[in-house]
């Protein structure tokens, strides 16, 4: 890139630009360095879990006599071991309605749920450790179990923890005054319940970890396939007694994580602890088996919503009515809160809803325990809302698409703040709405649609969704969750290094964002310095600042934030080390493309690397007066409540009325994450997402059977889609730019399978309204669509 | 347990090590050899993120023992291209942004590889149905798509 002549040119900036990634030189050739190809020392550990087999049932033996027979298995632990080695894991709510359960990395006494660690073989390699897990007799004494959510919440259930007296983990309610006399103002009220399937996020990846320690004990190293290192840190110092200033947590490259891998999990305990036990290495790397049994699932919800519309379709009451499976114990950071509360409060979506309450539940059951898969509850809870705009559309005869546009928040109402007190402060909900239309040809596919929608022997619907997403919670907003293991801020470490090279050090974690990229496309830009100049590090505690590392499309709201905070600080600092060399004023100075110039005198110049000589005392210049060697700042930024982004995402298919099978035929995005940085990178994230949400509503399920063993644990029982089931996505942006924050992000992570799961669903609804059939469950399997045909025509 | 003699020759390379029978392939490559671009996602033969050239065929290097293909001659990931240079197919991967996390793609470019040989100018649906056995839960498959279409594009005809 050529340096500027001219001040206030801006074309070297490549914020905005899709520059291809950093990070694919490594992960395309084989260089990536996952969990299981960080370098084991050779006396490293093996530990394989022995997992329950049972859902509900009392520990009567654990017989390890003939593992610990076999040449190379060194030792046998139960839970009671463990226990003496580990404090239980315990998230501390400070939710009111909240029932916080403890769990015992490995259990004692009793089991909860199928896949539910009982003992840990120790050994001396892999294969080893597999074979002494095959050896290890356990006798249970099965107890009744509680698997579905609404038999769990009912109330002669078997009880999950009997401590409670019951399995509602929480409950909450909230109205806005007058709700009551609002309903009792509507012309109609309209109700339905949405039931959704339990499903996981399913990473590439499984989990896995390595802990080592050095200075006899003194120091414990975990690597560890996370996106939370900073919380698991804070995790270890506690459950295990040991100095959290003795305590490293790296994240290598990691193979998807999707929420997945935003929780902190017991074999993260019992590695560390059992490194310290022996003072030897120990790692453990799961298998998938045991990924689809004990990796937090999700989605297993029942929404009952009520709304009550005015003569144009306008709500003006709602009442919603949510339950969410939270499986055997609280997930570690978010407890059993995260589907529950946030389905209920990210209902109202892009829609302008004075008048709402709700009440809600999580119900613990013998299963697998629930929390965070990319989007949380908000894939759920617009389905919930956006199948209620299609049910206004068709109780009072007018276009879905019009039934939306008299509901949504139009612009001159904005900032605005919704019934439950979510900020949304810029956005576009009329606008994508209207462009997304436009690109799929919304108009002459309704006008073409026969009465029963069959086109060339295919049932064909259209399905809309308008979304806003929650992204970049802060403090404040983690405080209001309830979350007291998550501090909420983010920081960032920027520093120029004496040859005028930049590093930046973010307390994100990446498992495929692109981090390297983004991250350094915002620090060259806030720098002024070349792209190529920029290094990111991420996924290190002993490097990065402390932070809260990356869910919830925190990362380019949080990380991006403090990173321009502390960008600013050094560009502050370079230009007042440039001046005083210069003998100018500070305020002359501007910086572009990795040169120092004085605004007007553009031969009067510095490059950053001659002005980090200066900082580091590498040339005959002082330092200005006041100012401290060395070229770098740290930020901790708080980004306080969230940031809102929002989308429109339209889909048609096409059903085979023979089989139920369907085709996705195309699908149009209309985007809004305020000021984009890479459009390349985003647009693979929402690739990413709808097409999870194609698996979501096509063919994902975890099913357990009433006795709580799950019936598709391996990959060739549960479903992902192929590429020979997406459809190809077009995607435009438009860009609300956002004060809230230094960069005027906001974030986009989950957005992809927040308006796919929705938009597919509602398309199949509408293929098959015209026979009649009611769309208020997923997944839509083949053979679930084909019943649905089938009932339909028979009643008609 | 008793070890057995294994023979491979890997990206040009010849190795003899003792294993036991049982030794998986994936595992000979990556923890013998230390060639970890090859990754595990199964051990079922499902996902297909163990793709390796095996006699210049893909195969599933969580489906074999190392034993049983002693002799044979592997291509990995680490072999498709020169040292800190991306072949055409990698290049098309990273021009199109066809991967995020990176886990599936050694075997989707090990895939691509051989599809393109077979059928130099695939259309769509070769395209789709050449990758059908490899599974990515990131990028929905729309840039892969992309990415193997251009590569044909940029390939002379026969190139791997
Ligand atoms: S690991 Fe071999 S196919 Fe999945
Ligand atoms: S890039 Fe992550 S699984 Fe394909």
């Amino acid at each position: 890139m050529a340096v500027p002549d001219r001040p206030g040119d801006d074309s070297w900036k490549i914020v905005g630009r899709s520059i291809p990634r950093r990070e694919d030189a490594w992960l395309l050739t084989g260089q990536g360095c996952y969990i299981d190809d960080v370098p084991e020392p050779s006396n490293t550990l093996h530990l394989g879990f022995v997992l329950s087999s049972e859902a509900h049932a009392r520990i009567v033996l654990i017989d390890a006599e003939e593992a610990l027979a076999l040449p190379g298995v060194i030792d046998v632990l139960t839970g009671e071991d463990i226990a003496r080695l580990t404090r239980p894991i315990h998230t501390g709510f400070l939710l009111e309605g909240h029932r916080d359960t403890t769990r015992d990395a490995v259990a004692r006494e009793k089991v909860r749920f199928v896949g539910e660690a009982v003992a840990v073989v120790v050994a001396e390699n892999p294969y080893v450790a597999e074979d002494g897990v095959e050896r290890v007799l356990v006798t249970y004494d099965p107890l009744p179990a509680a698997v579905a959510l609404e038999s769990a919440a009912g109330d002669d259930a078997p009880l999950v923890h009997e401590e409670l007296g019951t399995n509602v983990v929480l409950e909450s309610t909230f109205a806005t005054e007058g709700l009551d006399e609002a309903f009792a103002d509507a012309t109609r009220i309209i109700k339905e319940t949405f039931r959704t399937g339990r499903i996981a996020g399913v990473p590439m990846e499984p989990r896995g970890c390595l802990a080592t320690t050095g200075r006899a004990g003194e120091e414990l190293t975990m690597w560890t396939a996370t996106q939370i290192p900073n919380i698991v840190k804070t995790a270890l110092a506690k459950l295990l007694g040991h100095p959290e200033s003795g305590i490293r947590v790296i994240t290598p490259d990691v193979g998807g994580g999707f929420g997945t891998k935003a929780h902190f999990y017991p074999e993260e305990l019992v590695c560390p602890a059992l490194a310290l036990k022996y003072g030897r290495p120990v790692k453990w790397i799961q298998d998938r088996r045991e990924e689809l049994l004990t990796n937090i699932h999700a989605r297993e919800h029942i929404y009952t919503v009520e709304v009550g519309i005015d003569g144009d379709g306008a709500i003006v009451a709602m009442r919603c009515n949510m339950m969410a499976n939270a499986g055997a114990y609280s997930s570690y950071p978010f407890g059993a809160t995260l589907e529950s509360v946030g389905g209920v409060r990210f209902i109202l979506g892009p829609y302008h809803i004075r008048n709402y309450g709700y009440e809600t539940r999580a119900v613990a059951s013998h299963t697998c325990p629930a929390g965070a898969y990319r989007g949380t509850a908000q894939p759920t809870a617009m389905l919930a809302i956006e199948g209620m705009m299609d049910r206004i559309a068709r109780e009072i005869g007018i276009d879905p698409a019009e039934a939306r546009r008299r509901n949504l928040i139009k612009p001159e109402q904005l900032p605005y703040t919704t019934a439950v007190g979510t900020h949304y402060r810029t956005g576009s909900y009329s606008e994508s709405l209207e462009r997304a239309l436009e690109m799929i040809g919304y108009e002459e596919f309704r006008t073409s649609q026969p009465p029963d929608r069959l086109v060339d022997g295919k049932y064909r619907g259209i399905g809309i969704c308008c979304y806003t997403e929650n992204s970049g919670m802060g403090v404040a907003a983690v405080r209001a969750r309830g979350w007291s293991v998550l501090p909420g801020f983010d920081g960032a470490l920027v520093r120029v290094a004496s040859d005028g090279k930049v590093k930046a050090f973010i307390s994100h974690a990446a498992c495929g964002q692109g981090y390297h990229t983004s991250f350094a496309q915002i620090v060259a830009d806030q720098l002024a310095v070349p792209f190529e100049d920029v290094s990111i590090v991420v996924g290190d505690t002993g490097l990065t600042p402390e932070g809260t590392n990356t869910f919830a499309s925190r990362g380019t709201v949080t990380g991006g934030g403090a990173a321009v905070r502390a960008c600013l600080v050094v560009a502050e600092k370079m230009k007042r080390i440039a001046a005083h060399v210069l003998e100018v004023s500070a305020d002359d100075i501007v910086i572009e493309n990795g040169v120092a110039m004085v605004q007007g005198v553009p031969d009067m110049r510095m490059t950053v690397r001659e002005i980090a000589e200066v900082a580091y005392s590498l040339t005959s210049h002082v330092m200005p007066e006041g100012d401290d060697y060395g070229l770098e700042a740290t930020d901790h930024y708080d980004a306080g409540m969230p940031t809102i982004s929002n989308a429109v995402h339209v889909a048609t298919v096409a059903i085979e009325p023979a089989d139920g099978t369907v085709e996705v035929e195309r699908y149009v995005v209309v985007h809004d994450c305020g000021r984009v940085i890479n459009p390349m990178i985003v647009d693979g994230q929402i690739h990413g997402g709808a097409v999870q949400a194609l698996g979501e509503v096509l063919m994902e399920e975890l099913v357990y059977d009433d006795a709580g063993q799950l019936q598709n644990a391996t990959l060739l029982e549960y479903s992902l889609p192929t590429a020979l089931d997406v459809p190809m996505i077009d995607i435009e942006h438009i860009q609300s730019i956002t004060d809230e924050n230094p960069g005027g992000f906001k974030g986009l992570g989950e957005g992809g399978v927040i308006g796919g799961v929705p938009a597919l669903t509602n398309a199949i609804a509408d293929a098959l309204a015209g026979i009649g059939a009611n769309v208020n469950t997923n997944p839509l399997k083949p053979s679930r669509i084909a019943e649905l045909i089938d009932a339909a025509l028979e009643s008609r | 347990m008793s070890k057995v003699e294994v023979r491979l020759t890997v990206n040009g390379a010849e190795y003899v090590r003792s294993v036991e029978p049982r030794y998986l392939l994936v595992d000979f490559l990556r923890r013998e050899l230390g060639l970890t671009g090859t990754h595990i996602g199964c051990e079922q033969g499902v996902c297909g993120a163990c793709t390796v050239l095996l006699d210049g065929q893909t195969a599933r290097s969580c489906l074999h023992f190392a034993v049983q293909v002693s002799g044979s001659e592997i291509t990995t990931i680490e072999g498709v291209s020169a040292e800190a240079s991306l072949s055409p197919i990698q290049d098309a991967f990273h021009r199109n942004h066809a991967l995020q996390c990176g886990y599936c793609t050694p075997g989707f470019v090990l895939t691509t590889v051989e599809l393109l040989r077979q059928n130099p100018s695939p259309d769509e649906t070769e395209i789709r149905r050449g990758l059908t056995n490899n599974v990515c839960r990131c990028t929905g498959y729309v840039n892969i798509i992309k990415a193997v279409a251009e590569a044909a594009r940029s390939m002379p005809t026969g190139e791997g």
